[in-house]
């Protein structure tokens, strides 16, 4: 009964939310430079990457037509890594002075104690740091031999601000799945209050290695792995809104599955493009910042992601749960979009095996 | 007005108050802790010169930064009730030599500007 009203209310508050489309949380992919080389990078970015990184200027002018932004608006700042540019302090008070929140995804290589403090003093109020393993397959993932060491300092650092909201992000793969635990408790002791898990799904470099992506008995024993931790109480653990997964819906998240993209997420991407979030398929994209007013683009455009009844198609066609997943993540929609590139609910159905915690 | 009647109908139906918290999948947390902006500048008490590289400390909160060659300084923080602000000078005799200073804010509501005037040893 409870589990019915539920889906009904949130039905209705997806619907609202979609024809009112606040725009809550903005993408700026402000560099494609990086300094790693990571295996699975969806981004496909590079050390010398020949894009220049984008004027702040030129962000500031688009932000600048959104007419009575949200007051939880934020703009988050990813690429490559962000840390690369120089100007990041000044980009982060110029957002803070039109009233705007901003934070950071960042590899966490670049982010020492000096950066730390001065990130802090220019407004950051959320950052996101990636660890992908204990030392060895996070090295191997973000093919660096010194990553692991940068990474938990950063980890350490940004933890012990009581300001930041901060979580950690890991890609479960292969080589990492039988070492949750072990992650779990080095980001405890490292004073991390909430860790978000993810899959990879092959899209850029990603599309190359079978060893990134999960079986479908993987993929269970992660669900069930996220639901044990979520019944501790030293740190939140979850999954990442990339897919939705049927039975685990309010066992793995705190909210059940909802692709915002289009719908209150938005991106200015490295070339002005606008899109929703940065991982989806830039076919997808709705005008430019260098051509077209950013805020009549996002009140105006973004159809196919507000109306996602033409997503009924290949192994989605005829789906019992489409009204609850509507094609899962925007972002498993490539190239020709006539299928849904991972079914996570599909995985969950699949499993074979006994499920047992890890 | 009417969006959060209408939120709160539609929280209440669904039986969850998480609905309008959430994170892209690549993306960071949202970031709703109320914060205020403390800034302002450093000069010299005898001559009126603002001061280079002056520590500017929240103290409960261990962060910092120093003045630049105009003496301003700006750092975003925490709101709390009381809030005791320090100013050293930690560069021994560079850009002269002063007495450090503690200030205490009390019922901080909105940003802030101060004007700190440093004595000389």
């Amino acid at each position: 009964m409870i589990t019915s009203l539920n889906r009904i209310g949130f039905r209705l508050f997806k619907k609202w939310a979609t024809n009112n489309h606040e725009l809550n949380y903005l993408f700026w992919e402000c560099t494609t430079r990086c300094n790693l080389n990571c295996l699975h990078c969806g981004s496909d970015c590079s050390k010398s990457s020949l894009v220049k990184d984008m004027p702040l200027d030129d962000f500031l002018a688009a932000i600048d037509t959104i007419e009575n932004p949200s007051s939880d608006f934020i703009v988050v700042l990813t690429g490559g890594e962000p840390l690369l540019r120089n100007d990041l302090e000044k980009c982060g008070r110029e957002i803070r002075k039109r009233g705007m929140r901003w934070s950071m995804v960042s590899n966490g290589h670049l982010y020492n104690k000096k950066k730390h403090m001065s990130m802090l003093n220019a407004g950051m109020g959320a950052l996101t740091i990636s660890l992908d393993g204990m030392k060895a397959s996070h090295n191997w993932l973000r093919n660096n031999e010194s990553s692991y060491t940068k990474v938990m300092d950063a980890i350490e650092l940004a933890a012990g601000s009581p300001r930041l909201n901060f979580d950690v992000v890991t890609c479960v793969n292969q080589r990492n799945i039988n070492e949750l635990s072990q992650i779990r408790k080095s980001l405890i002791n490292a004073g991390v209050k909430s860790w978000r898990l993810f899959t990879i799904i092959p899209i850029g470099r990603a599309v190359k290695l079978t060893d990134l992506f999960l079986s479908d008995n993987q993929f269970v024993e992660l669900m069930d792995f996220i639901t044990d931790s979520r019944k501790m109480v030293d740190i939140d653990v979850k999954f990442s809104c990339e897919g939705y997964v049927g039975k685990y819906e309010l066992k793995v998240r705190d909210s059940n599955f909802f692709c915002r993209a289009g719908i209150n997420i938005g991106s200015i991407l490295i070339d002005g493009s606008i899109s929703g979030c940065p991982n989806i398929d830039r076919s997808f994209s709705q005008g430019n910042i260098y051509e077209d007013n950013f805020n009549d683009i996002w009140q105006s455009k973004f159809v196919n992601f507000r109306n996602r009844e033409w997503l009924r198609k290949g192994s989605c066609t005829s789906c019992s749960e489409f009204k609850d997943c509507q094609g899962n993540g925007f972002h498993n929609w490539h190239d020709e979009k006539q299928n849904v590139l991972v079914c996570h609910f599909e995985k969950t159905k699949n499993t074979t095996v006994c499920q047992q915690a890890i | 007005m009417k969006n959060k009647l209408i939120r709160k109908i539609i929280g209440g139906l669904s039986l969850t108050s998480v609905l309008f918290v959430f994170q892209a999948c690549y993306g960071t947390p949202q970031d709703f802790e109320p914060d205020f902006r403390i800034e302002g500048q450093v000069k010299s008490k005898s001559t009126g010169l603002p001061i280079e590289g002056i520590k500017v400390s929240i103290v409960d909160y261990m962060q910092y930064e120093f003045t630049n060659d105009k003496g301003e300084f700006s750092i975003y923080t925490v709101i709390n009730n009381d809030m005791r602000i320090s100013f050293e000078d930690l560069d021994s005799t560079n850009n002269g030599s002063f007495l450090n200073r503690d200030t205490l804010l009390t019922n901080i509501q909105d940003n802030i500007y101060l004007d700190i005037k440093l004595e000389s040893k």
